[in-house]
């Protein structure tokens, strides 16, 4: 069990590197592709055809393709327009597109799912689109779609670990490179329970916001 | 009621469908400031459809409605043809609505609920938005559920809050929708004897309303639609105590035998 310790500890510094990278792509896809999918569900309810068909084929396409797929298409297919990054923000835009588009669907339906005659009551009251959109549909929309978010936002944790396929870094690569390196499956132990660990807090977190949100009804 | 002035509301001619129904065919209806109006009528006779559109809830096919005297749809060429969104928000202004089914906003307190449109609407501060609130809130006797959510009170006090959030924007016409429908019979009384002081106070007041009762007490005029028409009107004691078409002593229940 010492041993076990032991190793675990010689481990560590590289486990930082692979966990920053793990929990800096889950943070930064959740901090945009929340807002984006709120405003994409928008394009996607909008009158306008060409802006709805539009974002209908967005979706279809980024969910209709493999995330792992995606990443190594942006990775190799952003050079060829001329747009050179670094691997970690081009698995981090990659995440994004892709989130955005199963957010936008999930708000989709939190905010059709909003009974008609609230849109009423504000339209009778004089509120405008937005306003309505902003203080009536949108608070009640976001209590409705929370267990979905959250189910997304655990799915992230581990969807996080596709990144190893342009060279990054994380948390799983890592390890990986520790196992074959030290002939031992064990960091792969340490893995899962670094995973749990994270998801545990994570929903921790979401437990304590949809306490916050359970004040009505 | 003496009919001064420009009517709140003017309607003349209103038509609607919803596919092939058929629901208005050719109403005129008029409101005068400080009546109180009750629109009876079996189920599916248009009632509550005519008030929406009053409403702008439903937008009719054709025919026109002026409110307070300006146009707010004309017919043009056999169409109805609205004026601009901002116009309509405008003139919506002038009207209150209560529904059949409540709608207060359920993650607001009776209190924001009644503060809500005027201070996003009309710009108030919330200080003055809350006084006012208060005031309604006292008016309709439930200021001891300010801080209350809708999911905390009965049903009858969730349409005093809503009969208070509608005079919150200063309405120069009451809409009610069936505002008694959806309670149980112990709790309508609170509701009417609401409504009852608001006509005393001589709040202009359109009824579509299943109590006989109310309308016979409280309204100065009764119409009476049937199948997308208007049947009969006029004062209640004449609509209600001397019915002269059979379709509405058939709904009074005084069938000639």
């Amino acid at each position: 069990m010492n041993e076990f310790f032991a190793y675990f500890i010689k481990l560590m510094p590289q486990m930082v590197g692979g966990l920053s990278v793990t929990v800096g792509l889950f943070a930064i896809t959740l901090v945009f592709s929340i807002p984006l999918g709120v405003l994409v569900a928008g394009l996607r309810m909008s009158k306008n055809q060409l802006l709805s068909n539009l974002t209908k084929l967005y979706i279809w396409i980024f969910r209709g393709t493999p995330l792992i797929l995606q990443v190594v298409f942006f990775y190799y297919g952003l050079p060829n327009l001329g747009i050179r990054l670094d691997p970690f923000p081009t698995a981090a835009m990659a995440f994004v597109i892709n989130y955005t588009a199963y957010f936008a669907e999930i708000f989709r339906g939190g905010i059709q799912s909003i009974d008609r005659g609230q849109h009423e009551a504000a339209d009778v009251l004089g509120m405008t689109k937005a306003q309505t959109m902003m203080r009536i549909i949108l608070p009640q929309a976001f209590k409705r779609v929370l267990p979905a978010v959250g189910n997304e936002a655990i799915t992230l944790v581990k969807d996080s670990a596709l990144v190893y396929v342009i060279s990054l870094s994380d948390l799983l690569r890592v390890v990986t490179v520790a196992s074959i390196r030290d002939f031992t499956v064990t960091p792969f132990f340490v893995a899962a329970v670094l995973y749990l660990l994270m998801t545990f807090v994570l929903e921790q977190v979401l437990a304590y916001v949809e306490a916050r949100f359970s004040y009505y009804e | 009621m003496n009919e001064t002035g420009v009517p709140i509301v003017e309607a003349q001619g209103i038509y609607k469908r919803f596919g092939e129904l058929e629901v208005l065919c050719g109403i005129d209806l008029k409101v005068s400031k400080g009546e109180v109006v009750a629109l009876i009528g079996p189920s599916g006779s248009g009632k509550s459809t005519l008030l929406r559109s009053i409403n702008v809830l439903e937008r009719i096919d054709r025919g026109s409605i002026a409110i307070d005297g300006s146009p707010m749809v004309q017919e043009t060429q056999g169409k109805a043809q609205y004026v601009s969104d901002t116009e309509l928000r405008r003139m919506r202004r002038k009207m209150g609505m209560v529904f059949q089914n409540f709608n207060l906003f359920p993650h607001m307190s009776v209190l924001e609920n009644v503060m809500v449109a005027p201070v996003q609407v009309l710009g108030r501060s919330k200080r003055e938005a809350e006084e006012k609130a208060m005031d309604l809130l006292g008016k309709v006797g439930l200021l001891d559920k300010a801080t209350n959510y809708p999911y905390e009170i009965s049903g009858g006090q969730k349409q005093r809050v809503a009969i208070a959030r509608a005079l919150a924007m200063d309405p120069e016409l009451l809409c009610f929708d069936e505002p008694t429908s959806a309670l149980d019979p112990e709790l309508t009384g609170e509701v009417l004897k609401t409504m009852q002081d608001l006509a005393r106070e001589r709040m202009t007041m359109l009824v579509v309303t299943h109590e006989i009762g109310f309308a016979r007490d409280v309204a100065d005029r009764v119409v009476f639609m049937d199948r997308g028409i208007v049947v009969e009107e006029g004062t209640s004691r004449e609509v209600l105590s001397a019915p002269s078409h059979p379709r509405l002593k058939a709904f009074l229940g005084l069938v000639d035998r």
